[in-house]
């Protein structure tokens, strides 16, 4: 692998986006703006220091000591304030630019038709990523380190720790990294002309990991380390819920937020590289997310990280939600129903690997488990792995979870059924793909929601007639009726085992469907000439 | 030297290269000629590693494209139709990019850049930005990207198309230059003057399919093809020279006047010979009998029967 200074990819943008006239204009505009920051913190903390005097002559009291000490402190609760204005500043901007940079990247390339010469290199995918993960952001890169000094100079003036400020500054870049790799992620996903539905895609990204801070009031408090707030909430004094800090738990053990950060982004970066490595130098119609076994393995690293970051203790204490084994293992199963569907989607086979194996298959030369195959024995074995894992979750945890053996058995049907609609889901959208439909798994996933909706009006119908009826047809038509809170193992209600069925008989018409579609010849060409 | 080896492409329902065999040695410039859509485009995607073949394989030096790309990229040069460059870097910036994207050792980098810039008359550019050059120079600028490294293979999709005459010119000497230090090359164009006179061989593409392939006199004598014959003689002999000729099944569309005459002829050289000889013994006074060169417009023509899929 080439060293990161000698990437092409990475000198290319270096060259291109740090020009001598532009890194002069960024870092005067930079050292500007914090002069800027600086000089509305000082008047803001003098606003504050005025109030207190004010009050000070006015009650005495209280408000003397209080007015003495910020006019000690007044120096000093002036840098940190600039401090933390500027760290803010920082991880916004690292986060922000590393991710929408990243998620136009191989985009841009399609736009501008230079993919293709980048792909005809000799450049292996690692280096391509690498000089694109690091080359895409440089200038904001560039713009961070600039404000660096000054960041550095006002924390440290301002009583913050070498290790404080160390450890915000490798959160920020955990977290932009993991980001860019999300944004270049995106970015070989879409065609050209989805740009626009990427920078969408890109923002609600964003969204979601910021939003993750939520989560450190969870069942499952780990997942906050995403965000790059948690990784400043110390620095910034930001308190989780009534005023408490919480820590990050891994098996139940507590551990730095930062080293959650690391291992967060880092074993879900590394899920990226593993997709983008397989997929950057592949032609847009050939890419395949990730290899069965891969999907399988995602599956059960996806399932054993929400066990590692269960932390009920503190969601009983706490949050007063009652959680207990059964609690855990539904909603473990909704959790699986959205990875087997992503797992889904990530296994599609294109049409004409999915051509070539349907006529090996014919030949007896291909069996049901191919990697180029239909994805459904791949889901099956994902949905027992995840079963599996439940089950260790579940017994591991039992001291902490009311554990009861019935909660295996209901999760078992309820995973059962969850993978039969799943099944049927992503097979539907797999013939999506085998139709001339443009953006196949869009409008695959459209049609199914529109199916969904339709079973919910259907189900409203049904409940004008009785709760009973309305509870049949949900059944049949839906996953939800399995997740009824009344029932209880093994009394499991026939209309369950009716919507099984059903599904089943779906999945057998949607496969024909596929058959059919992949039994039609080929347009031979006319020899001619000849 | 390049190997096709059953290479075959199909989209959803239908079949663009359809098991294609092709193998073009070293040092040979292989003209691929065919009607747009005829899969041309696909070919020499599949053959640079772009595309991957729905069966079959593409060796480029004996290296399979699909399963060690970047090995086999190292001595592919590609050209498209397109001439896309980054417009924010320098004309020497770019080109140091795709030497070090091709692995090209260190050291060498900046003769070969500054040879590669001479080559494409771009010597005076050398330190303008990209965006500020001309079409016609962008285009000289990916030919020199593509030769950068020393390919010892260079596929060109239509690499003239918008090329002005003169940069025409300079591309066939570029490429003539190139065959001599020994490349390969593999261009494809539905012009067929562009490909006149510098290729040794040719294949005709249609529907997916290669209707003829080899060196085009080889083609020519493989397709029984009728070769075009040229007369002119002395004295009033056309009488004569009509009795002698239209009686012989070899001969066909026979068009005598005055001092001249045309005639298509099937047959081997000696048959050929044998004609003029008879034609002298009748008392023809032949002063001249040639074949008349065909052009690979007149193969194309000849060959295909234009099918577009």
């Amino acid at each position: 692998m080439l060293k990161l200074w000698r990437n092409p990819e990475f000198v290319r943008h270096l060259r291109a986006e740090l020009r001598p006239a532009r890194v002069i204009t960024v870092a005067f505009v930079v050292f500007f703006l914090c002069a800027l920051i600086g000089l509305a913190c000082w008047a803001a903390q003098q606003e504050v220091l005025d109030n207190a005097l004010h009050s000070a002559q006015q009650f005495d009291g209280k408000w003397t000591t209080y007015a003495e000490r910020l006019q000690r402190d007044n120096a000093r609760l002036t840098w940190l304030v600039l401090a933390k204005w500027l760290l803010g500043l920082q991880g916004g901007l690292l986060t922000f630019w590393s991710l929408f940079s990243c998620a136009q990247s191989v985009t841009g390339e399609r736009d501008r038709k230079t993919w293709d010469f980048q792909r005809t290199t000799s450049l292996t995918p690692a280096e391509l990523l690498l000089g694109k993960l690091l080359g895409e952001p440089v200038l904001g890169y560039f713009a961070a380190i600039c404000v660096l000094p000054v960041a550095l100079v006002a924390g440290f003036l301002g009583g913050l720790t070498v290790r404080s400020l160390a450890a915000a500054y490798l959160s920020i870049l955990a977290t932009a990294l993991f980001l860019g790799l999300g944004g270049l992620w995106i970015s070989t996903l879409l065609e050209t002309r989805s740009r626009g539905v990427g920078l969408i895609g890109a923002l609600v990204f964003y969204g979601f990991v910021l939003g993750t801070f939520g989560f450190a009031t969870s069942w499952f408090p780990g997942i906050a380390a995403f965000s790059p707030l948690t990784g400043l909430h110390s620095i910034f004094e930001m308190r989780f819920e009534n005023g408490r800090d919480v820590t990050a738990a891994l098996f139940g053990h507590e551990i730095p937020w930062l080293l959650m950060t690391l291992l967060l982004c880092g074993s879900f970066g590394a899920w990226f590289v593993l997709m983008l490595v397989r997929n950057l130098k592949r032609d847009y119609e050939d890419i395949r997310l990730l290899s069965r076994w891969q999907a399988v393995g995602c599956a059960a690293f996806l399932n054993f990280v929400f066990y590692a970051l269960l932390r009920p203790a503190h969601a009983v204490g706490d949050a007063g939600s009652d959680i207990n084994s059964r609690v855990l293992a539904t909603f473990m199963v909704c959790i699986n129903g959205l990875i087997l569907f992503a797992i889904g989607l990530a296994t599609l086979t294109p049409h004409e690997r999915l051509k070539i194996w349907w006529r090996q298959r014919a030949a007896g030369a291909a069996g049901l488990f191919s990697e180029d195959g239909l994805p459904w024995p791949w889901l099956a074995l994902s949905a027992l792995v995840a079963y599996g894992l439940m089950v260790w979750g579940l017994v591991a945890w039992r001291l902490s979870l009311d554990f009861h053996v019935r909660s295996l058995g209901m999760a078992a049907v309820q995973l059962l059924i969850v993978l039969v609609f799943i099944t049927r889901d992503v097979l539907f959208i797999q013939w999506c793909t085998l139709t001339r439909l443009r953006q196949p798994i869009v409008k695959g996933v459209l049609f199914l929601s529109l199916y969904y909706g339709a079973a919910g009006v259907f189900t409203a119908i049904a409940a004008t007639s009785s709760e009973n009826a309305a509870r049949i047809v949900m059944s049949l038509l839906t996953p939800i009726g399995v997740f009824d809170p009344s029932m209880e193992w093994p009394h499991v209600p026939a209309s369950i085992y009716g919507g099984l069925a059903v599904q089943i008989g779906l999945i057998a018409v949607v496969i024909v469907m596929i058959a059919n579609r992949l039994a039609r010849p080929a347009l031979t060409p006319i020899t001619s000439g000849d | 030297m390049i190997e096709l080896i059953g290479l075959r492409k199909e989209y959803d329902d239908l079949v663009a290269v359809h098991d294609l065999t092709l193998t073009i040695p070293q040092g040979e410039i292989f003209g691929l000629i065919g009607p747009n859509g005829a899969g041309k485009t696909t070919t020499i995607r599949m053959a640079c590693g772009l595309l991957a073949p729905t069966i079959g394989k593409a060796l480029v030096n004996n290296i399979d494209v699909a399963h060690e790309p970047e090995k086999a990229q190292r001595s592919i040069g590609y050209l498209s139709d397109f001439f896309a460059v980054y417009e924010d870097l320098k004309v020497w910036e770019y080109l140091d990019y795709f030497a070090h994207a091709y692995k090209v050792a260190e050291s060498e980098i900046p003769g070969r850049v500054t040879e590669v810039i001479a080559q494409v008359s771009l010597e005076v550019k050398r330190d303008s930005m990209i965006r500020g050059l001309s079409r016609g120079m962008k285009q000289r600028l990916g030919i020199a990207r593509a030769i950068i490294h020393q390919p010892k293979v260079l596929l060109l999709d239509e690499p003239a198309s918008g090329l002005d005459p003169k940069a025409r010119l300079e591309l066939r000497n570029l490429l003539r230059s190139l065959r001599d230090q020994g490349s390969t090359i593999l261009i494809s164009s539905h012009i067929l003057t562009e490909l006149e006179g510098f290729c040794t061989s040719i294949g005709i593409m249609e529907k997916g399919q290669m209707v003829r392939s080899g060196r085009i006199d080889e083609v020519t004598a493989a397709a029984n093809l009728a070769r075009d014959i040229r007369l002119t003689w002395l004295g009033d002999n056309t009488d004569s020279l009509r009795a002698a000729l239209s009686g012989n099944p070899q001969i066909s569309a026979l068009q005598l006047n005055g001092l001249s005459g045309t005639f298509q002829f099937t047959g081997s050289d000696d048959d050929l010979a044998a004609l003029l000889a008879k034609l002298v013994s009748s008392g023809v006074r032949v002063k001249s009998f040639s074949e008349i060169k065909q052009t690979v417009e007149d193969l194309y023509m000849k060959l295909s029967k234009h099918e577009v899929m």
